[in-house]
């Protein structure tokens, strides 16, 4: 193992951080499994290939969050406010059927062959960094993953939405009778989940390229970060997140034949041990 | 997933319990006249079903209804589960996908006979039911979704794994080998793949396995399941042990699982990872939920839709827009299901029927 392997796992637990915390806040507000969020992730990786082959990829950095954000109200609109008194494993599995309708429609669009997108000239050469030479554009990724995780961080702290979203999170009713508008908070929440689950796919499409399973292989990762860092904890996500990555792509190094196995074994060992999670409320 | 989370919910759910995916009107309790009329109903429709072939004029068609039906056997375990205990998977290809490995390798490694390793492949799928049931079924709403999840796909990464492929065969799977004496149900193995051999075969463990799990879901341990289901506290405070009852009603619905496995398994003459697949586990699980879990021809109805839908749309790929979209508007407009919202649908014409019917013969109300 060297810093190189460790900056990969880094790289690849950004992208998780920033996706599970999305998944994250729209479970705490509405108590919804978004299994559309891969298909979100997909999503914002198509739009940001198409930005990026018309005009250019920087300018897919500010084109994707848009689009998504607005895909996240709608999101929120048709599903999640309508259905929010229905259980929540049926809000549930209509996401998931959400995302086969939003996954077949990117194949209609786009195809289903691997769609390669080229990072912008500045990024793709390799720099050293700390002794060791890496590619620039994954040092690129970590630091977006780095400046968001901080923003986040210090909005859910210090604003008032953030207090809301953090109030409607642990106790939707009282907040509610409290003078919360939960539909509203959910508004943002959903539509900022969504804007970072798209941001992630854009992130992720030079280095990964673009195919139509990308949304369903990181999905599985995402739903085992969010549940092993302890349903509706959004720091316990994001450093689940981290954490995986990390293990991940350094078990893939150490024990390359059981690393597959390494997230389901994390999610049922830590599922077992602590039903809520890692840093999940405690309760009965 | 905590109480707390849940229960506000549960609370506000008052008026929407007709939205539910699990609603139906109380159908427990058994006596023997109920036993015996439910006895003739399956006879009937045994006798009915056997003359398909002859009815079905195409190879094919009748190929799609069978795997329509093999489908079927495996949403009906899901939807039992789900209609019975509330608890909705999402990993049920576990033990359908181990019943059809087993049988597998039994036939082709082990050297076993078809037969033998049939019942071994069921044995086998239940037994790992009980095994992760008695770790699962504790864990409530969507914990139990993402743990029945991680279990069916660990056990897909462990299945293609390189260093597997001398017992599972890894991505190219693993092809049966039976000797050509060898025989089970009176079929050799061309006779198994054959169609119109093969059906009676699916059909009557369609029927045993849906007359099994009514007469389950009927019987006491149903009605201890539906009190577990509606308040999991309540029952537990009343004395009833709440573990137990969710666990076997795990384990039958796995073994419905592993016997759809083991018949897919035997037909196919082949296995792929495809059968422990999240393709799979998502499909029967719609399957089930379209057709309308609370019902028990629900998930078979919505399994062999589902066969033929693929057929027709499984070309260009569209299948899985359809399903999605079947999905969504089934969840938010049809609760119940196509079955389930039919039967609601004809409820008050049956109710009237039924009327008439009693005053034609001078019936009081309420005498069957």
């Amino acid at each position: 193992m060297n810093l190189a392997q460790l900056l990969n796992g880094l790289a690849l637990g950004a992208l998780l951080m920033i996706l599970s915390s999305g998944l994250a806040m729209i479970y705490g507000l509405r108590g919804v499994m978004n299994f559309a969020h891969g298909a979100l992730y997909m999503l914002g990786a198509y739009v940001a290939y198409a930005t990026c082959t018309r005009v250019s990829w920087w300018l897919a950095l500010l084109v994707v969050p848009a689009v998504l954000a607005i895909v996240g109200a709608l999101l929120e609109l048709t599903t999640f406010r309508r259905l929010q008194r229905r259980s929540p494993i049926e809000v549930g599995l209509v996401t998931f059927g959400l995302a086969l309708i939003v996954n077949r429609i990117v194949i209609l669009i786009w195809g289903e062959e691997t769609l390669p997108v080229n990072a912008p000239k500045a990024l793709q050469g390799s720099v050293t960094f700390l002794g060791t030479s890496y590619p620039a554009y994954r040092l690129l990724i970590i630091g977006v993953a780095a400046v968001l995780a901080i923003g986040l961080v210090l909005w859910l702290s210090r604003s008032r939405t953030g207090l809301h979203v953090r109030a409607a999170s642990h106790d939707t009713e009282t907040s509610a009778v409290l003078g919360i508008n939960v539909d509203r908070v959910s508004m943002t929440v959903v539509a900022l989940g969504a804007a970072l689950a798209g941001l992630a796919g854009a992130l992720a499409a030079p280095d990964l390229s673009v195919n139509p399973e990308m949304g369903q292989l990181i999905l599985i990762n995402v739903l085992i970060v969010v549940v092993v860092g302890g349903i509706g904890s959004i720091g316990g996500a994001m450093l689940a997140g981290l954490g995986l990555g990390i293990v991940q792509t350094i078990g893939a190094v150490l024990v390359p034949s059981v690393a597959t196995l390494v997230p389901y074994a994390a999610l049922i060992v830590v599922l077992l041990w602590r039903p809520t999670g890692l840093a999940g409320k405690r309760t009965a | 997933m905590s109480a707390a989370a849940t229960d506000p919910q549960n609370a506000a759910r008052t008026d929407a319990d007709l939205g539910r995916l699990d609603y139906a009107p109380i159908d427990v309790g058994l006596g023997w006249r109920l036993l015996l009329r439910g006895l003739i109903v399956a006879a009937v429709v045994l006798v009915l079903g056997l003359q398909v072939p002859s009815v079905v004029s195409g190879t094919y068609e009748l190929s799609l209804l069978t795997e329509g039906v093999l489908l079927g056997i495996l949403a009906l375990g899901i939807g039992f589960l789900a209609h019975r205990s509330g608890l909705v998977s999402l990993g049920h290809t576990a033990f359908y996908g181990t019943a059809a490995y087993l049988v597998a390798i039994g036939t082709s490694h082990w050297g076993m006979g078809a037969g033998t390793a049939a019942l071994i492949g069921v044995l086998g799928g239940t037994l790992l039911a009980v095994a992760i049931g008695a770790l699962v079924v504790r864990t409530p709403g969507m914990g139990f979704l993402m743990l029945t999840l991680a279990f069916g796909q660990a056990l897909y990464q462990l299945c293609v794994l390189t260093s597997m492929r001398p017992v599972t065969g890894a991505y190219d799977g693993l092809t049966l080998k039976m000797s050509s004496t060898a025989s089970v149900f009176g079929l050799d193995q061309a006779q198994l793949s054959e169609q119109t051999s093969f059906w009676p075969v699916a059909w009557i463990a369609l029927v045993l396995v849906a007359f099994a799990l009514w007469v389950v879901g009927r019987s006491r341990l149903g009605l201890v399941l539906e009190a577990i289901r509606e308040n999991e506290e309540r029952a537990r405070f009343s004395g009833y042990n709440t573990y137990l009852p969710r666990l076997i009603a795990f384990a039958v619905s796995g073994a419905s699982a592993s016997i759809a496995g083991v018949l897919f398994a035997l037909h196919a003459s082949f296995v792929s990872p495809d059968v422990l697949s999240f393709a799979t586990a998502g499909n029967s699980l719609i399957a089930a939920i379209v057709g309308g879990i609370a019902t028990l021809v629900g998930p078979v109805v919505g399994a062999i839709l589902y066969i033929f839908t693929q057929n027709e749309f499984g070309s260009n790929g569209n299948v899985e827009l359809y399903t999605g979209i079947a999905l969504v508007v089934v969840l938010a407009f049809i609760p119940g299901g196509i079955v389930g919202g039919f039967s609601r649908l004809l409820g008050p014409v049956r109710r009237a029927l039924a009327a008439r019917v009693r005053a034609m013969l001078g019936m009081r109300e309420g005498q069957a």
